[in-house]
């Protein structure tokens, strides 16, 4: 051991030695106030959506037409909409709704998306034919796969879900695939195969893991674009039907009253403003604590 | 042990170049390695040097059998592993491992250093839990690291030292061959000394076999046995390492050695160094490939291939003027030029340093 130490003056350890733990993706993340409060929003509206029927003061669904259309402060916190139902629970259920109808669509799209990425990078031989496929799906808008899909099985949360995760599933094989060949021209990947190691070891162990930055960046991007496009076709009709409370359709209920009731349209607005901006700051933020090279 | 460990008989490696969309036709292809026969005993370094793109690390990935030959046929330990499946080669996977030229993409940065030495028993199926930490701590006391090196991860350590762990690594299964990529080119000249010098240490241990590709012309004179110099996927001489450095027979070998730079302007080659390119692999010239930049080509030379002619023991140049090219006269009498020596006092000094650490 001693003399071992002595033939390498590189692994001599210093006086006082302490290993520099790596930061943690967490606390790169909050050194920038942007992205720190970017984090916190996000958390703090996951939170909201999850322990919603907690938070809640009111039913969602149970109207009152006694009290229609109150400004915020009147009797409720954020007011009360065309129904008389109150605002803050409506907001409260409707980012449940929109939260966990994206958050389907991403984990059904970036999962496929990513597995159809992997293939293609792993298996030249059905590179073309994956990849052409994809670029097909990536040259209908987002748009035109909820109506097609309404048309097909009606309009509902089911079209939406499906018309989004078809949506993903291209981009995310195509990052997939970026990222993947990277990691597949190291030696490392080399060396794997030279010690005999199969397929899936070499893709979980060696390939997944070295492309999960790409990956976390895309998908929590992808997530503030997916709220968008759900919002979106929620609100001209194709998505959630009344009286369920989705963000889209919130915000399409409430145009009626824009005039002297605004709080019921703009609110939900908002809320989606605010949603997406967080996803998307995360994102960038993410983006740049997972680079090393802009670590500090 | 009577045959030799690894053979490649004839090995070829062609790789097909496509063109159009829909219906692809092969309009031609890359004649990585082409007709190349070699083989390595047990305990013997053959170097394969030669300039960029002339086939060296192909043939390492065709020695280890990661890429299948074209035509040929490879024998390891004489049995013929030309055509053998990813699950038939599995048992060789344990006698021959490689090492690569760049330290900082040979190893998984998301895997500390302890799970990459203990990944290739893993793989095997070999030891339990505390065996293989066991092992993994006698490999990091061989190749000179601190066991609580094990911890850490590849970005925390320097290029020698990331070399060392790929080396315990190419170790973990106990090898009888190690395929070498240019084990050393990515690292600077002291560390350089250390990594070829514990190579050597290795060797005489393990009775390890070496493939060791190169183009550093002197740290092959200082490992290899045996040299065999590539030039467009062929090999164009192959000699003892003595004899090859004294007396280069095949003037591509001549102007190689002759390239190595010299600090004085005084002693500069009389004959020019190689000019111009190597040919695409794709169209290799007719006749000898090297006739295009060859200082002693005639006519002959652009018609007929020369075959691999035996001129002395374990000595064979593919030249037709093998016999009669000018004596290599660069280092006068069999002398080193300075900076060769420089170069390998300090290796033979780190050497001795080494050795005498180790008696105390």
């Amino acid at each position: 051991m001693s003399e071992a130490v002595a033939l390498t003056p590189e692994a001599t350890p210093h006086a006082g030695f302490a290993v520099a733990a790596r930061p943690s993706i967490l606390r790169v993340l909050m050194r920038e106030p942007v992205s720190a409060v970017a984090l916190v929003v996000v958390a703090l509206l996951v939170l909201a959506a999850l322990l919603a029927p907690w938070l809640a003061p009111a039913d969602p669904y149970a109207g009152d037409l006694a009290n229609t259309l109150k400004a915020p402060g009147d009797g409720a916190l954020l007011g009360t909409d065309g129904q008389g139902r109150d605002m803050v629970t409506r907001l409260l259920f409707g980012l449940r709704t929109t939260l966990a109808m994206s958050g389907v669509a991403v984990v059904i799209g970036c999962g496929l998306g990513g597995l159809v990425g992997f293939a293609a990078a792993y298996y030249p031989r059905v590179s073309g034919l994956l990849m052409r496929l994809m670029d097909v799906l990536l040259s209908f808008p987002a748009i035109l796969f909820g109506l097609a899909l309404t048309a097909i099985v009606g309009p509902g949360l089911t079209a939406v879900l499906l018309a989004l995760s078809i949506a993903t599933v291209p981009l995310m094989a195509r990052v997939v695939r970026g990222a993947a060949l990277v990691v597949l021209q190291q030696d490392y990947i080399e060396a794997a195969r030279a010690l005999g190691m199969g397929d899936g070891r070499i893709l979980t162990k060696y390939v997944l893991l070295n492309c999960l930055s790409p990956i976390f960046v895309f998908v929590t991007l992808r997530f503030g674009q997916v709220i968008l496009l759900g919002s979106l076709l929620s609100f001209i009709g194709l998505g959630a039907q009344p009286p369920t409370a989705e963000l889209g359709a919130m915000a399409s209920d409430g145009r009626n009253f824009l005039f002297f009731a605004p709080h019921v349209s703009v609110l939900p607005s908002l809320l989606i403003f605010v949603t997406v901006l967080a996803f998307t700051m995360l994102g960038d933020g993410l983006r740049d604590a997972l680079d090393p090279r802009l670590r500090r | 042990m009577t045959g030799p460990l690894l053979e490649l008989d004839g090995v070829r490696k062609h790789y097909p170049v496509h063109e159009g969309l829909i219906l692809r036709r092969q309009v031609g292809a890359v004649r990585a390695v082409d007709g190349v026969s070699l083989s390595i005993a047990a305990g013997e370094t053959l170097a394969v040097v030669g300039e960029s793109g002339c086939g060296k690390s192909t043939l390492a990935r065709l020695a280890l059998r990661l890429i299948a030959p074209s035509a040929g046929t490879i024998r390891f330990d004489g049995r013929d592993v030309t055509h053998d499946g990813r699950a038939a080669l599995k048992p060789l996977r344990r006698q021959m491992q490689v090492i690569f030229q760049d330290p900082f993409a040979s190893l998984n940065p998301r895997m500390s250093v302890e799970e990459i030495l203990a990944e290739p028993m893993l793989v095997h199926g070999l030891g339990d839990a505390a065996s293989r930490a066991a092992r993994v701590r006698e490999l990091l006391d061989l190749v000179g690291l601190a066991r609580y090196h094990a911890d850490r991860f590849p970005h925390e350590f320097s290029g020698g030292q990331r070399q060392r762990i790929g080396i315990a690594r190419a170790l973990a299964l106990k090898p009888r061959l190690i395929v070498c990529d240019e084990p050393v080119s990515a690292l600077d000249v002291s560390i350089q000394a250390q990594v070829v010098n514990l190579l050597k240490d290795l060797q005489a241990e393990f009775g390890l076999a070496y493939l060791f590709i190169s183009h550093g012309l002197a740290v092959v004179r200082h490992m290899a046995d045996r040299v065999a110099v590539m030039y467009l996927g062929e090999v164009v001489e192959t000699a003892p390492v003595g004899a090859l450095y004294a007396a280069p027979r095949h003037p591509y070998t001549q102007a190689l050695l002759a390239a190595a730079p010299v600090p004085d302007p005084a002693r500069r080659p009389a004959r020019p160094a190689l000019g111009g390119d190597v040919p695409s692999p794709m169209k290799p010239p007719a006749g000898c490939r090297f006739h295009t930049r060859c200082i002693v080509a005639q006519a002959r030379c652009r018609e007929e291939a020369p075959a691999l002619r035996t001129l002395g023991p374990g000595h064979a140049a593919a030249c037709h003027f093998a016999e009669t090219v000018p004596a290599f006269t660069r280092l006068g009498a069999g002398e080193r030029h300075a900076r060769l020596q420089a170069r390998l006092a300090l290796y033979e000094r780190k050497r001795a340093a080494m050795t005498a650490t180790t008696a105390a």
